[in-house]
């Protein structure tokens, strides 16, 4: 009885609604440069939508305006039907939870159980009470195992479910999300997912802010909003916007643009994926394995052939720039971070790393410009022996360059031109020579001569990672070293950064990425590194490691194309695998 | 690792009779000890307290790898004091007797700190920030922010790792740009290190500002109202505790 009549309320009044709001953060009177702009949307209970925007498009201050951080200037924003301003600030936080990006920053004390009691101590409740809702939320986002740990021990994904879990605490009917995976790896990724996913079918209302949708909780999501400028630039439901996705400037994940082309084509797939399978999306598109035409393959040769999209490399020979042999590394006794890597890298290619969290690619990658010191085997620098310490060692950190995550965190310069000139002053570049480098490097970043008087602080984010990039390239290295550098930026930023390093090998650069993105891996990189618990498993050409990478990376992930061209190698052992999209689109096509 | 394999005193939950202790009782108790160490005049002394010292560290159930490895910052003081007892010697006339005095200090020193760090690794963050929350309130009333200041160290606790792991990776990534850190005079390396600071600098306000608005959002509005999900609660025990803590030294000041 009780849930028809919730049911019945939920057609009257949408739990969130947002009229004409307007907001600048130079005052009222500002009208020009307003970052928000005659924002109107509403989200019913139990709904969970996607706000979608690029950098910049005023999504962050949206979420801090949905959260009732900051207040409209101008317009009105309901909740459950009350005006913000009418609600007291405690009982407003009984109604909103919110969970940012990075979990180190929601976390406020030292001790699972601690953090996750702070909202419900911050309500006033009884011990027993706040003990009770500490146990529910742990419960809710599968971390009650972990209740008596200390916050520093836990993995990304483990601190973002507790962050959720601090907000779930406070017993809210509302979540706002900001991006809350964008800093995981893939398996913290699908943990958190899996437990959004969960509080949605029990009925959380949820707003999702995002720069991209993810394979993860597309079908979970009902409507999506997009957002550029400010301004609200279309709406509609998640399967409406299917088809609109490249025409409102986002990439579609690759499952559903291959999805998407079975559905325009009428090819009926003999398999729906994992991921997918509880969703109503799923049944729409009908997928399902017994009725359709199977995807079979007649010609088997011409499919064999397909996959072998291997981009040509630079002819020629190429030179070996390092040469690693049984190189181990220990922390501690008995505790190895890399055990007997034996490799060569070269240049003029552009060279992958992947293994999961903790395999020992960064502490094989801080070894190539002697971060890490040599404790076992060798490492040969065109053919001579890598320098440890000394003047050589400076020389060596000029050649080698390396960009570590998040390098915009490291700028410290009031200018750019300062920022591009600290790496090759120290490498003893004067007068002209100092100035070219600077120039070169600003090039490297696709970067005009504008940026050079401004303050990094002042720059967006992705500016920043650019900034940050052409940094390490002022100092001329031969070999450029960078971990994730995608990570965290949208579409039109990492397509820079791809063409950026894709120049940079084809004019004779070694590149070095490590990645948890093996759609980068695989479709731009010439040869991918394996590790696995600081073991080398394999080293080989994209094409030729497929298998031993799903030996490696649970298959949450694989690129979506893998996935499911493995899916329907299960049925069909014809069907090579793939891990490109194009690829796959032929190779189905010609059947 | 440049900063990272610095443990300053993290809580180590061995569930022990000590860890069970209210805060309050074992910050008394410290304080009682230490003031009675600091006073020792002979290795007698010092050695009975270090007996002492065993049996606090057997109850407590942590080894005496993790106290000594959580010790290391504290053994750098204590290495200044002993070399510094050395100089000061050197002027005087009885050179032996100021290597005594040297070697006295620091062993003195020395257990002195070992009881300090157990309280840390003993009690987790949060309740020893509600301990001194409790103990501090009296003070509030000439408006001392007892709240405020207990939070403070609560947030410190908790954010200390976490900066270390920043410091590591900002110093690694300047090294990597060619960074001379180690190399000329003190001002030449004060300087070489403000590419380190900045940075820092600039991620803990970034930080700071992202932590206010999550707490803000978790419904935190100061100290006012909020409960405890474990309020301190003084127990027999505790009682106990502060007695031997006063009869110990009382025999040993003897």
């Amino acid at each position: 009885m009780n849930e028809q009549q919730k049911k019945n309320n939920i057609n009257i009044k949408p739990f969130i609604e947002v009229r004409s709001v307007s907001f600048s953060y130079k005052g009222k009177d500002e009208n020009a440069g307003r970052t928000l702009q005659n924002v109107s949307f509403f989200v019913n209970k139990g709904e969970r939508i996607a706000i979608l925007g690029h950098n910049g498009s005023g999504k962050s201050t949206l979420v801090k305006i949905l959260g009732g951080i900051f207040f409209p200037d101008e317009g009105e924003y309901f909740i459950d039907g009350v005006e913000i301003n009418d609600i007291d600030f405690h009982s407003l936080r009984k109604k909103i939870g919110m969970v940012f990006q990075d979990p180190e920053n929601q976390i406020v004390a030292a001790m699972v159980e601690d953090d996750v009691a702070f909202a419900p101590e911050n309500q006033g409740l009884p011990s027993d009470e706040i003990q009770n809702r500490v146990d529910i939320a742990l419960t809710e986002t599968n971390m009650l195992h972990k209740r008596d740990a200390s916050v520093s021990a836990l993995s990304g994904g483990e601190k973002q479910r507790i962050a959720l879990a601090g907000a779930l605490a406070a017993d809210v009917q509302c979540l706002i999300l900001d991006e809350p995976t964008a800093m995981l790896d893939p398996k913290g990724r699908l943990t958190v997912e899996k437990v959004l996913r969960r509080l949605h079918h029990d009925g959380m209302t949820m707003i999702q802010v995002t720069h991209q949708i993810n394979a993860e909780n597309f079908d979970d999501i009902q409507r999506v909003i997009v957002l550029s400028k400010g301004e609200i630039k279309w709406t509609g439901t998640t399967h409406e916007f299917w088809d609109m996705s490249e025409s409102l400037g986002f990439n579609l994940p690759d499952e559903f643009k291959i999805r998407r082309y079975c559905r325009d084509h009428d090819i009926h797939f003999p398999f729906c994926p994992s991921f997918t399978s509880v969703s109503p999306l799923c049944q729409q598109v009908d997928i399902s394995p017994q009725e359709g035409r199977l995807v079979t393959c007649s010609n088997t040769n011409s499919l064999s052939t397909c996959g072998e999209g291997d981009r040509e490399t630079v002819e020629g020979s190429p030179n070996i720039k390092f040469k690693i042999e049984n190189l181990s590394f220990k922390y501690e006794e008995n505790h190895y971070a890399l055990k007997n890597i034996n490799a060569e890298f070269f240049s003029n290619q552009w060279l992958s790393i992947i293994g999961r969290t903790g395999s020992g690619k960064s502490t094989l990658v801080q070894h190539l410009n002697a971060l890490f010191k040599i404790q076992e085997g060798k490492i040969f620098f065109d053919g001579e022996n890598l320098p440890q310490k000394g003047e050589e060692l400076q020389t060596l950190r000029q050649r080698v360059g390396l960009v570590f995550q998040h390098p915009e965190d490291q700028l410290f310069s009031s200018t750019v031109k300062e920022e591009l000139a600290f790496a090759p002053k120290n490498a003893g570049f004067k007068n002209s020579e100092l100035d070219e480098a600077v120039l070169y490097g600003l090039e490297c970043a696709g970067l005009d001569k504008d940026f050079l008087n401004r303050s990094p602080i002042a720059l967006s984010g992705g500016e920043r990672r650019l900034v940050a990039i052409a940094s390490v390239m002022s100092a001329k290295p031969e070999c450029v070293i960078l971990d994730e550098p995608l990570a965290g930026l949208d579409a039109s930023y990492q397509k820079k950064i791809l063409t950026m390093l894709e120049t940079l090998r084809d004019k004779g650069k070694t590149i070095i990425t490590i990645t948890h993105d093996l759609d980068m891996a695989l479709n731009y990189s010439d040869r991918i590194l394996i590790l696995r618990n600081s073991e080398q498993i394999e080293l080989g050409k994209p094409g030729e490691i497929l298998e031993e990478l799903m030996e490696v990376l649970e298959p949450e992930s694989w690129p979506d194309v893998l996935r499911i061209s493995n899916e329907i190698r299960k049925t069909n052992q014809d069907f090579p695998l793939l891990y490109n999209y194009q690829d796959f689109i032929s190779c189905i096509s010609q059947i | 690792m440049y900063f990272t394999n610095i443990n300053l005193g993290q809580y180590i939950p061995t569930n022990s009779w000590i860890h069970k202790l209210d805060p309050r009782a074992k910050l008394f108790s410290l304080l009682i000890v230490i003031s009675c160490i600091f006073p020792a005049e002979n290795f007698i002394q010092i050695f009975l307290w270090l007996g002492v010292l065993a049996v606090v560290v057997k109850i407590s159930k942590i080894s005496w790898k993790i106290l000594l490895k959580s010790s290391k910052p504290v053994f750098f003081l204590i290495a200044f004091t002993f070399v510094f007892n050395i100089i000061a010697g050197y002027f005087e006339d009885n050179f032996s007797l100021a290597i005594y005095r040297a070697f006295f200090t620091s062993a003195r020193l020395f257990v002195l700190m070992l009881f300090a760090v157990i309280l840390p690794l003993t009690t987790a963050p949060l309740e020893l920030a509600d301990g001194l929350d409790s103990l501090l309130r009296p003070l509030s009333k000439i408006g001392f922010p007892s709240h405020e200041c207990s939070m403070m160290i609560g947030m410190a606790l908790r954010f200390i790792p976490l900066l270390m792991q920043e410091t590591d990776k900002i110093i690694r990534a300047q090294l990597s740009r060619g960074a001379r850190l180690d190399q000329g005079n003190l001002f030449q390396r004060t300087k070489a290190f403000l590419p380190v600071l900045i940075p820092l600098f600039v991620i803990i306000f970034r930080r700071a500002e992202e932590i206010a608005i999550a707490m803000e959002a978790r419904g935190y509005d100061g100290g006012e109202g909020r409960t405890r999900r474990k309020p301190l609660v003084w127990n027999f025990n505790d009682t106990l505790i502060i007695l031997i803590a006063g009869l110990t030294t009382g025999i040993l000041f003897v």
